[in-house]
């Protein structure tokens, strides 16, 4: 992504699958962690932990990010960003998304992680495309 | 005179919309126009980049 600074935009989108019963508090904790400042280190940090994602995790790596962890624990606990993870969900499900992770690069969809090489292709041609 | 506290603040719930483009295709093969919001804390890189890519992921 660096080697593509300023002509990027990366937007990440919630889309915990039906049977993965972690992944939402784990996706509504990285809002929580969002809403003080703290999203890319906290979704850093759960891909790297995944998938131990119990409540006693969450807020064990909202401490280590640099959280106050009873500010964090009572939104995770309030579940104050739900809607939004479902808001997302929706949106997935509307547009067909039933597999992770799938990409829309400029709206053309990749499903599944390409190898990087493919990958930087795919954003080549994009950009081609823009000029 | 004392005044009713305020109620708490929430976390900040600003969201710009953007479309999905047209490429995308749902399994009966009409073209989707999904509205899809945007977590200003969930997007990285300038609004008007020539790129976007959106990530649809699932941490677990």
């Amino acid at each position: 992504m660096k080697e593509y600074d300023g002509r990027i935009r990366l937007v990440f989108k919630d889309r915990p699958l039906a049977g993965h019963a972690l992944a939402r508090p784990a996706h509504e904790a990285a809002r929580c962690a969002g809403a003080k400042g703290k999203y890319w280190e906290y979704h850093d940090r759960l891909f790297a932990e995944q998938p131990a994602f119990e409540r006693a995790d969450l807020l064990l790596y909202a401490g280590e990010v640099g959280l106050d962890r009873a500010e964090f624990a009572r939104c995770l606990d309030e579940r104050r960003f739900a809607a939004d993870v479902e808001a997302d969900v929706r949106q997935a499900v509307a547009l067909g998304i039933m597999r992770t992770p799938t990409l829309l690069v400029n709206g053309r969809r990749i499903e599944g992680a390409p190898p990087l090489e493919e990958f930087r292709a795919i954003v080549e041609q994009a950009l081609r495309e823009r000029r | 005179m004392s005044r009713a506290p305020s109620p708490t603040p929430r976390s900040p719930r600003v969201y710009t919309i953007i479309l999905a483009c047209a490429l995308v295709f749902v399994p009966a093969g009409a073209p989707a126009q999904v509205e899809l919001t945007v977590a200003p804390f969930m997007a990285k890189g300038p609004a008007d980049a020539p790129v976007t890519i959106v990530d649809f992921s699932d941490y677990q």
